[in-house]
């Protein structure tokens, strides 16, 4: 009751104020993301109280207020919180390669290799055949020869493969898990994080050879493609000892410093061209493995980005056009049913093939059925590639995005649940290590 | 280099050496300021090197409205009741009487010379002395704190120096508040339009809705991660919808302060999360500050020496007068106005308020002329206040004494 109370003085409250008011200097932004942080986090705790993960009461929050449906949050006001969607991309990457240690990495890093190379390889030929077998009813494919349709299957295949680095970040924080399926989930996604990219710039390549692009288009060369990544990793590496020298020298100011070297990696990303994530990913495990103040920062970051990530993941579903993403349904739910399966498989492949646990093998999968931000990148790169189907098959990824988005933190949550995996910090006091810090999304 | 990477370098580069140097400054010398972040600022922006440009300066303009915000709910959380009844009233009564004073002197007095200067009518000149007027009441307490820290000094005198500077940003933040409310523009056309009244109840609905909404969203937990959410929402929120509506993001947000310190349990951890985030903000609102900076011709180098001066006399004769009116001239002496010259954050932020709303000339003048007195009288403000304390009347303790009901 106390929930529907907040969410009906905001509403009233926003329907008051916004007929009162004009945009000026980003104070529309600034009125969306306060209403946001409210809205989303309480959809989120009622998303809890009937055992769903607080991110798809977010993403839920994002969908219902968002310019497609209540329209309470504007597209204006949306497209000004997008500096806010950057920063907490490069946040939740700067954590996410921060909770890697390096000894994790040299103990399990051939059984996270292996698990992602199944997982990624058998997800990639299912995609491609599924989409094969679907040509008939896809309406820009049906005309395609055999060796052009191979080309936009895998296209396709190799966007739908990605994983979501910031839902799990997000859920592995909301339930405080470090357990050895938690662990493999992360490391597979992040090591699948670089890999993808170099999939799919592949691929591109290869498929502009096969089905060359009608008009002007915008296809990445192998060269760049290489810089991106080794770029990353280098600058990434630079960073996280600057940002170690400077928790051994300095050490004060915590979230400021961290939201500074945050925003100083994005401009540094994009100015050299060198892919984001990586180079955050980097930067978080070189500074959190080389300095023993690593976790006050991480901590730091965590607690007070907080609002930032339930605005980020309302962004996300805002961008969910439930009228654009509805008609597509039919054709994208079996594809993401063949995703899901085919994960499944490479999963269980995967760590009979590393000897992994038992339970690595059972609910590892789940943890890697979510999409987000990184996936729309890709579409978004996809339909400027081929501009004549490229919009079409972008569409029917969003969709399917959209899917894998809902159900992929319900799947994790479960897998955590179900194995007994969620470990509190009592739980983590008692076993003699530092507790988890406070949730992400708390 | 692209310029957000210059920008980025600079401010992280400029932030550590101000922060080490400020420190040893603040040990050594006694010299506690934000000033120097203005003066970066200055330095950065287009009026010098022209690394941070107009439009940068836009683009964070949603950070400086926060900024705001998160300046109004840390002084409203100073007015928690079961310690403001500890205190002697007369205290109020001096600190409410000096406010009231200095405000009406120097928005009367700059609002001439602003008439004179621009040949403009009373009408049009009237915003920006009230402007001036509030800018011009508040007083940092930091030089104030820092003395009282070092020197443990209780007496009358120094309790009273850190009563006033909250009563007078009460002041200011009330008459700026409410100016913008009363002098608001039409809305856009279609909406219906709000009376000045209307709009004031409003500015004050915000602030009052926003903490509602607070303890709705809280409950009854104190974890220090969900106060932190419902914090930021409450106040950007409220941030937001003022300024959206071109109204004070201060004053919703100084009420939003008072209501939580004064209605939730979690007073002190709401206070934590206040200060942990004030300290970014402040110096983004202060380097931004200074950036904003771009005068116009020569004139303002007139107008803010005035604005020095006059505020300077109002200040020291104001306090003088308002002790002479509740009998405290002997306690507290006839300089004790000295001890407020210090000018801090809040009026920067009013006039970098007033400045993002208004682009005309004269709130350019009133936004130079209050980052001169900032710079100047800041830096000095704990050397004044100590000169003051160490120059105190000999009776001061018995009068303190006796107002405090002690032996």
């Amino acid at each position: 009751m106390r929930r529907l109370g907040i969410l009906v003085v905001l509403l009233v409250g926003m329907e008051l104020v916004l007929p009162l008011g004009s945009e000026g200097q980003g104070s529309q932004a600034l009125l969306a993301f306060g209403f946001l942080i409210l809205a989303a986090y309480t959809i989120g705790e009622v998303s809890t109280a009937v055992a769903l993960p607080k991110i798809v009461g977010y993403l839920l929050s994002g969908v219902f207020f968002g310019p497609h449906v209540l329209g309470t949050l504007t597209e204006g006001g949306a497209a000004g919180l997008a500096p806010v969607s950057e920063l907490a991309i490069a946040i939740i990457a700067f954590l996410a390669g921060a909770e890697l240690r390096w000894e994790e990495v040299r103990d399990r890093g051939v059984v996270f290799g292996k698990i992602m190379t199944a997982e990624l390889l058998l997800g990639f030929v299912a995609i491609t055949a599924a989409l094969f077998a679907a040509q008939r009813w896809i309406p820009v494919a049906a005309e395609l020869t055999g060796l052009e349709m191979l080309a936009f299957g895998m296209l396709f295949a190799a966007v739908a493969i990605v994983h979501s680095p910031a839902v799990t970040m997000a859920l592995l924080t909301e339930s405080g898990a470090r357990s050895p399926v938690a662990r493999t989930t992360l490391g597979v996604v992040l090591l699948a994080d670089v890999a993808v990219v170099l999939l799919f710039s592949l691929v591109l390549v290869v498929a502009r050879v096969i089905a060359p692009p009608s008009g002007e288009s915008v296809v990445p060369s192998l060269g760049l493609v290489v810089w991106e990544i080794g770029g990353a990793v280098l600058i990434g590496a630079v960073m996280g000892l600057a940002v170690a020298t400077y928790l051994r020298f300095v050490g004060k100011e915590m979230v400021f410093f961290g939201v500074l070297a945050a925003f100083f990696a994005l401009e540094v990303a994009r100015l050299a061209h060198v892919e984001l994530l990586l180079t955050l990913l980097v930067a978080g495990f070189v500074a959190e493995n080389s300095s023993e103040q690593g976790e006050k920062l991480r901590h730091a970051m965590e607690r007070s980005a907080a609002p930032i990530f339930v605005v980020f993941f309302a962004l996300s579903g805002a961008k969910i056009d439930l009228g654009q993403v509805a008609p597509l349904l039919p054709l994208v739910l079996p594809i993401a049913v063949v995703r899901a399966a085919a994960i499944w498989g490479g999963v269980r492949i995967g760590a009979r093939w590393a000897g992994a646990t038992g339970d690595e093998s059972r609910y590892v999968w789940m943890g890697l059925v979510s999409q987000a931000g990184v996936a729309i990148g890709l579409a978004a790169i996809l339909a400027e590639a081929y501009p004549g189907r490229g919009p079409y098959l972008a569409g029917m990824l969003l969709a399917l995005i959209a899917v894998n988005e809902s159900v992929g933190p319900i799947l994790f949550r479960h897998a955590l649940t179900k194995g007994g995996q969620t470990d509190t910090a009592a739980e983590a006091s008692e076993k003699g290590r530092p507790a988890p810090a406070a949730p992400l999304t708390s | 280099m692209s310029a957000g990477l210059l920008l980025i370098v600079i401010v992280a580069g400029a932030y550590l050496a101000a922060h080490f140097a400020s420190e040893w400054m603040a040990r050594r010398f006694l010299v506690v300021s934000g000033a120097e972040y203005l003066l970066l600022g200055v330095l950065l922006g287009p009026a010098v090197s022209g690394v941070i440009q107009a439009s940068t300066v836009d683009g964070f303009a949603p950070f400086l409205t926060l900024a705001f915000g998160w300046l109004g709910a840390l002084i409203g959380a100073q007015f928690y009741v079961r310690d403001l009844i500890r205190v002697p009233t007369d205290h109020f009564r001096v600190a409410m009487t000096e406010a009231t004073l200095v405000l009406l002197v120097v928005a009367g007095v700059m609002g001439g010379a602003l008439r004179w200067w621009l040949g403009a009518s009373w009408a049009e000149v009237l915003i920006s002395a009230v402007v001036f007027g509030a800018v011009g009441v508040s007083s940092a307490p930091t030089g104030i704190a820092v003395v009282s820290r070092r020197l443990g000094t209780r007496g009358f005198l120094m309790r009273q120096l850190q009563v006033t500077p909250a009563m007078d940003a009460l002041v200011a933040i009330t008459a700026f508040g409410v100016l913008l409310a009363v002098t608001h523009d039409a809305p856009p056309s279609g909406a219906p339009v709000p009376t000045p009244t209307e709009w004031v109840v409003i500015t004050l609905a915000i602030g009052v809705v926003s903490g509602w909404l607070f303890h709705l969203f809280v409950g009854g937990e104190r974890k220090i991660d969900r106060l932190f959410i419902a914090l930021s929402g409450a106040l950007i929120l409220s941030s937001g919808a003022a300024a959206y509506l071109r109204l004070s993001p201060l004053l919703p947000a100084l009420l939003i302060g008072v209501v939580l310190v004064n209605t939730s349990p979690a007073r002190h951890e709401i206070r934590d999360v206040l200060t942990r985030v004030e300290r970014p903000l402040y110096f983004v609102l202060l380097i931004f500050a200074g950036a904003a900076w771009q005068p116009d011709g020569g004139g303002w180098v007139l107008v803010a020496a005035m604005f020095l001066l006059v505020r300077g006399f109002a200040k020291v004769g104001g306090a003088a007068l308002a002790a002479r009116l509740h009998g405290h001239l002997p306690s507290l002496g006839s300089r004790w106005g000295w001890g407020l010259m210090g000018h801090g954050g809040l009026a920067v932020a009013i006039a970098l308020n007033y400045r993002l709303y208004d682009s005309s000339e004269m709130a350019g003048l009133v936004f130079t002329a209050t980052l001169v007195s900032v710079l100047v009288t800041d830096v000095l403000s704990a050397w004044i206040v100590q000169a003051l304390v160490h120059t105190a009347p000999e009776p001061a303790a018995a009068t303190a004494s006796a107002a405090e009901g002690r032996p």
